[in-house]
């Protein structure tokens, strides 16, 4: 349990050093993803398919391998 | 752009208009073209024809005038029913000159028959006492009456009249023939008209050493190898390449036929010939009758120009009038859409979207904006986001 959270505020993060508007990309990640990141706290449970689509989807649109 | 976008695909389609439209304009040109100059040519030979039947009627009743003058003088009645050469020919000669500046290029008395040998040539006074035997020569003898028709002989092809000559009692002495020149005709018709005309002769009819011989005469080039069934008599162009029939003259209709358009340089031309016919009915030759479209078809030409302009910019001011009222009430309300749901999806559960319009668009906007205020009602219920908002 946290890997998926982690992924989230690293996201956020990625999203914040970019000066990306935040709602708009987590918007994109979730609707690629199917996962609303808001949703995403310290205690949901990791889903490896759920991470892999989340870490997919931050490749795709914020260029970055998390 | 995508490929699969609408506007990909509405630029497809008005694209596709002004392919469909550009193309229709050229055939609709090339085809309204085509009846056009098929009509003119068409026009060009039936006129030819009845200026030419206008002319051998003006003539033969020309010839008949002077026939039936020639009939109330007293002394040529004499010389001639006295078989006196000379004084026939004395008595007519200033009178041949005369005629041969209107045009008579033939005169001839004949003795009657069973003989009906050639008297007299006033065009050619030497040569005299053959037999002719020609369909008129033999169609005199039997209706006794004027006979008049085109007839092609060692002189020429001319339309003739021959009559009958009598003596002052009234007792037959011979017959007297005028004949003009048919190649005349053609420069006549081209004063009036401006159409090129060429008059074409059979060499069914023609002996080809008397050609041979009469160009050599009239110092023309001897062309009978030009063509293998007919000879050019005369023309009105100097060149020959716009004088092309490859057929029979007896093939052609009784009310001519319009033959193929052609191009030389930036002149276009029509065509088309129809039948001369002798007097007994035969079709001894033809004539070719050539006219200058250059004209009309740059006219055409011109408006087709037009035309494609016009459609062109009609359909691209069409596509930019399109694409800009797609753009306004379609595409960039539906791309708010797009950010509203997307930010909404991302957290942002306090920017309502805003109904723009009645239309279409604006129905799907209400919708959406309901379905947004449910969504976020929703998500109020979740404990993850209940310290959030």
């Amino acid at each position: 349990m946290g890997q998926l959270y982690d992924l989230k505020v690293r996201i956020e993060e990625k999203i914040k050093a970019d000066g990306l508007d935040s709602m708009e990309m987590k918007g994109k990640l979730g609707l690629r993803s199917g996962k609303l990141l808001s949703l995403i706290s310290p205690t949901t449970p990791d889903n490896p398919e759920t991470i892999a689509k989340l870490k997919l989807a931050a490749k795709e649109l914020l260029k970055v391998n998390l | 752009m995508r490929w699969n976008s609408i506007r990909s695909k509405v630029l497809a389609a008005l694209a596709g208009c002004l392919i469909v439209g550009v193309s229709g304009t050229l055939a609709l040109m090339h085809y309204s073209f085509e009846r056009n100059s098929q009509a003119l040519a068409a026009e060009s030979v039936n006129g030819a024809q009845k200026l030419f039947a206008i002319l051998e009627a003006r003539e033969t009743s020309k010839m008949t005038a002077v026939s039936e003058t020639l009939q109330t003088n007293a002394q040529v009645r004499d010389a001639f029913a006295a078989k006196d050469r000379a004084r026939v020919m004395d008595l007519t000669a200033p009178l041949y000159a005369d005629l041969k500046r209107e045009g008579i290029t033939n005169w001839m008395f004949h003795t009657p028959e069973p003989d009906m040998a050639v008297f007299l040539r006033l065009h050619n006074p030497p040569k005299f006492g053959d037999h002719l035997n020609r369909f008129i020569d033999k169609e005199v003898v039997r209706t006794q009456a004027l006979v008049a028709g085109n007839e092609l002989a060692k002189a020429g092809f001319a339309v003739r009249i021959l009559t009958p000559f009598y003596d002052s009692h009234g007792s037959l002495t011979g017959y007297v023939e005028f004949g003009e020149e048919l190649g005349r005709f053609i420069h006549t018709m081209k004063d009036q008209t401006g159409n090129d005309y060429a008059l074409l002769l059979s060499k069914k009819f023609v002996d080809r050493q008397f050609w041979a011989d009469s160009s050599a005469v009239w110092h023309r080039r001897d062309n009978w190898n030009d063509n293998s069934s007919y000879v050019v008599a005369d023309k009105t162009t100097e060149s020959d390449n716009i004088l092309r029939f490859d057929g029979a003259l007896d093939t052609v209709p009784q009310q001519g036929k319009v033959l193929e358009r052609f191009q030389r340089g930036n002149a276009v031309f029509v065509r088309g010939i129809f039948p001369i016919h002798n007097a007994a009915g035969n079709t001894v030759g033809a004539m070719f009758v050539v006219r200058d479209i250059s004209s009309f078809y740059m006219a055409m030409k011109h408006t087709q120009d037009v035309l494609i302009g016009v459609t062109v910019a009609a359909l691209l001011l069409g596509t930019l009038l399109v694409m800009v009222l797609l753009t306004r009430l379609v595409f960039r309300r539906l791309d708010h859409i797009i950010v509203v749901a997307t930010r909404v999806v991302g957290g942002d559960y306090h920017s309502p979207l805003q109904v723009t319009s009645d239309d279409e668009v604006g129905k799907f906007e209400e919708l959406f904006e309901q379905f947004r205020r449910v969504f976020v009602d929703v998500l109020a219920s979740v404990p993850e986001l209940q310290e959030k908002r």
